[in-house]
């Protein structure tokens, strides 16, 4: 009796507070879209390097811009790229899953080959080398990532259509009289919602990690420009001098994934 | 007077489930029942009724948070009685298999895959006493030649999955005796199995009882299955004891209205519910010629056609309903996907007069779409076929869902919110929304209780008379198909091997087959 009350009480918990970490951010990034403390460009020589103060909550960074608005500001751009970057792979990746686990067959195999190389690379290595080849930026980090997510959610989606295309609803669909396509998208697509709820949350912490991954490899969002990544990037040389520099953000991107696996996994849970 | 010892016995038993954010959740009431040592006692019930979770809980075996709320669990060992419910699991182990086993419904997914039948059956030696490498061995073989399978040696080597149904359940009921238990528990032992092979598993069950005096507890929901092993019953419903005693005195003369109206539905007794026979009016709505129907198979890499129906030929007059009755793989629901449109390989022809025929599936569960609401699911096959405007589709479908007894409230609802006889009401109603004059019903009732089964089987029959329907029946079930059909067809290895009135084939059954299967009716 005890151990299944716990259960529903600590699943309960995770969700409350994965909610409550994610909500604590996405108040920073909502408020940081319409008004900032200070321009988060504004430098000034003679706040290089200050600690947290009434002032500046934060601290100022080696250029003397305020570091809560660039928190502010970078979050929601971090945000902006991984949400992108998530409905790129998710549209491709389940046109993609749809297609291949319904009709199966060479195409099934050629796709799912060309998925099995793509995944057979680590993905923040393959973002590097397209970034390479289409050169850097916030909007090509977009693209490349969108495209480097695509095998993950094709994956889920086929298995989840392979499944379901055996079912007997689907049988009666066809009976009714309707078409492969309507089938597919119609009849089928809402019953992988659950699945895919829980592969966009861990999609979307992926995202952010990778964002903040190129853009501290100054791949991605360019200076002046802040995004979570970046500014851990310019906060490493002043690790030990100036360490509030790189506690803001490394905060920011520790609450987001950790509330959105929190998220995905107790969505998981009530699924499984 | 000494008190007579029981084998078994449950004191006012209730056993409980977590609940979300209550407390725990009493699945049965205050059960009690007991087994005379060496009898055959019969635990009969609806799904639900609490009859498997009773048994599981002697075992311990309960599973998901459930334990024994309040009563005692008694079980005879040697003199006195030992309490199962207030043992510890480790005690529990040395009870379980040395004095109880058990056996459950489903073969295949009760032995480990893995491991072959001898390696599973011998285990049971290795955890339970000690015994030599060479005599394990021996004993193993010997117990599987008991059990009936052909050639213990080959089958010793064999994994489960290379086993046939029936071969499955006597490989378990061979790890369930081989240490010859005083109580052996059977739950459904024989329902996902064949008619034919059913019989063989229960006389073997018998066989057990009589040669080592193992008291059997047979837990099933077919009342013929018990008649046939048990000399007592005991009824459930509710998680409650309805009625217990001799089958012979509960068969015949039941007290309680539940015992009476699962006999009525179950032995057959129910009444012939197709009153006036159709008329056939020379015009046949289906006409089959010379079909056959082929299912794609890769042997060694090859591609290869199977002929899984042969070159069957009959006709279907309107209004009229024809079983098809056969053992599982015998090709009569291929027949059936195959005329709806569903298997693209078939030879020879099949005339329909309609237009997509509609069908009804087996499992309620799997044939209606989890992710939508029964109004959507319902207007699905008017929007698809361009039937009128949004409100009158919406009309239609408020109409039908009254028809079908479930009224209009329901259109709002999800699948998963309703029962399996529900869900089925609404898979009838999406088959008949367009109105077609043909509908494939395959083994419409055979998932469902029996008590819900008899209301499918009266709605079906209302609905041919109001929408004048010609159904296609498959069932495995000959009571079923006695009960509702005009003509039957029996199918055997892919080929119609009998065809006739419903009434002229029962009373006079001519091919060896029909006979085996009527034979095997309880």
């Amino acid at each position: 009796m005890k151990q299944g009350r716990g259960q529903s009480n600590t699943k309960n918990w995770n969700m409350v507070i994965g909610i409550a970490l994610v909500s604590v951010v996405l108040l920073f990034v909502v408020v940081g879209l319409f008004w900032t403390p200070y321009e988060p460009t504004a430098m000034s020589a003679a706040l290089k390097n200050k600690p947290p103060s009434l002032l500046h909550p934060f601290g100022t960074d080696y250029m003397g811009r305020d570091i809560l608005s660039r928190v502010m500001d970078g979050a929601g751009r971090t945000f902006l790229i991984s949400i992108v970057t998530v409905a790129i792979g998710l549209t491709a990746g389940v046109l993609v899953g749809a297609f291949t686990g319904y009709y199966g067959g060479i195409v099934d195999e050629i796709l799912m080959r060309l998925n099995d190389t793509l995944t057979s690379f680590p993905s923040i290595l393959l973002a590097i080398v397209f970034v390479s080849l289409i050169g850097t930026g916030e909007y090509n980090i977009i693209a490349v990532l969108g495209v480097v997510f695509i095998p993950s959610f094709a994956r889920v989606v086929r298995s989840e259509y392979i499944v379901q295309k055996e079912l007997d609803y689907v049988r009666n669909a066809r009976l009714l009289g309707a078409g492969n396509l309507r089938i597919m998208f119609v009849h089928i697509l809402p019953n992988t919602r659950p699945i895919l709820l829980s592969t966009i949350t861990i999609g979307l912490n992926n995202a952010i990690l990778a964002e903040a991954g190129m853009s501290y490899l100054s791949l991605g969002v360019q200076p002046p420009n802040a995004s979570l990544g970046s500014m851990l990037s310019e906060a490493q040389t002043y690790l030990l001098s100036a360490p509030w520099f790189a506690l803001a953000p490394g905060l920011m991107i520790v609450f987001t994934v950790l509330g959105f696996s929190m998220i995905s996994e107790n969505i998981g849970k009530k699924n499984g | 007077m000494e008190k007579e010892k029981h084998l078994l016995e449950l004191c006012n038993v209730s056993v409980g489930f977590p609940q979300k954010g209550k407390k725990m959740n009493p699945v049965t009431r205050g059960v009690s029942f007991y087994v005379r040592e060496g009898e055959a006692l019969g635990i009969v019930g609806e799904s639900g009724s609490g009859k498997s979770v009773s048994m599981l809980a002697c075992v311990g075996l309960l599973g998901g948070g459930g334990r024994v709320l309040e009563g005692n669990i008694r079980f005879l060992n040697g003199e006195d009685y030992i309490i199962l419910n207030t043992m510890t699991q480790k005690e529990l182990e040395a009870v379980r298999g040395d004095d109880i086993a058990m056996i459950f419904q489903e073969p295949m997914t009760s032995l480990n895959p893995v491991m072959t039948i001898g390696r599973q059956v011998e285990e049971m030696l290795l955890l339970h006493g000690d015994c030599p490498k060479e005599e394990r061995k021996k004993r193993v073989l010997a117990m599987l030649s008991e059990v009936g399978l052909p050639d213990p040696q080959e089958i010793y080597g064999k994994y489960p999955h290379q086993l046939s149904g029936g071969m499955r359940q006597r490989a378990m009921i061979a790890m369930a005796m081989i240490l010859r238990p005083k109580l052996l528990i059977a739950d459904e032992p024989t329902t996902a199995l064949d008619v034919t092979i059913q019989a063989k598993i229960l006389e073997l069950l018998k066989k057990f009882q009589k040669e080592y005096g193992t008291t059997i507890i047979l837990i099933s929901h077919d009342l013929g299955v018990i008649r046939s092993v048990c000399s007592r019953a005991v009824v459930m419903c509710g998680g409650k004891v309805v009625e217990q005693g001799d089958v012979g005195t509960l068969f015949e003369q039941p007290q309680m209205d539940y015992t009476k109206r699962l006999l009525a539905a179950a032995l057959g007794k129910g009444s012939v519910l197709k009153k006036e026979p159709a008329v056939c009016r020379g015009e046949a709505i289906v006409c089959v010629r010379d079909y056959s129907v082929f299912y794609e198979e890769k042997l060694d890499g090859k591609k290869r056609k199977r002929e899984v129906v042969k070159k069957v030929s009959f006709d279907l007059c309107a209004g009229e309903t024809v079983g098809v009755v056969g053992e599982s793989g015998c090709g009569k629901s291929t027949l059936a996907k195959a005329l709806a449109g569903l298997n693209p390989l078939t030879s020879g022809s099949a005339d329909i007069s309609c237009e997509n025929p509609q069908m009804v599936f087996q499992d309620p569960y799997g044939s209606l779409n989890p992710a939508k609401t029964i109004g959507w699911l319902m207007t699905e096959p008017l929007r698809l076929h361009h039937v009128g405007t949004k409100e009158e589709q919406r009309a239609a479908v408020c109409e039908m869902l009254e028809k079908v007894g479930l009224g209009r409230e329901y259109y709002g609802r999800c699948p998963k919110t309703l029962s399996g006889g529900q869900r089925q009401r609404v898979a009838i109603a999406m088959a008949i929304m367009l109105k077609r004059p043909f509908l494939l019903l395959d083994e419409p009732v055979s998932a469902l209780d029996v008590t819900v089964q008899e209301q499918i089987l009266i709605l079906l029959v209302k609905l041919q008379k109001e929408f004048g329907l010609t159904y296609l029946f498959i069932s495995h079930d000959m009571n079923v198909i006695h009960r509702i059909c005009d003509r039957v067809f029996v199918m055997y290895q892919g080929e119609i091997v009998e065809s006739g009135d419903v009434d002229e084939v029962f009373r006079n059954p001519v091919h060896p087959y029909t006979k085996k299967l009527l034979g095997a009716r309880l």
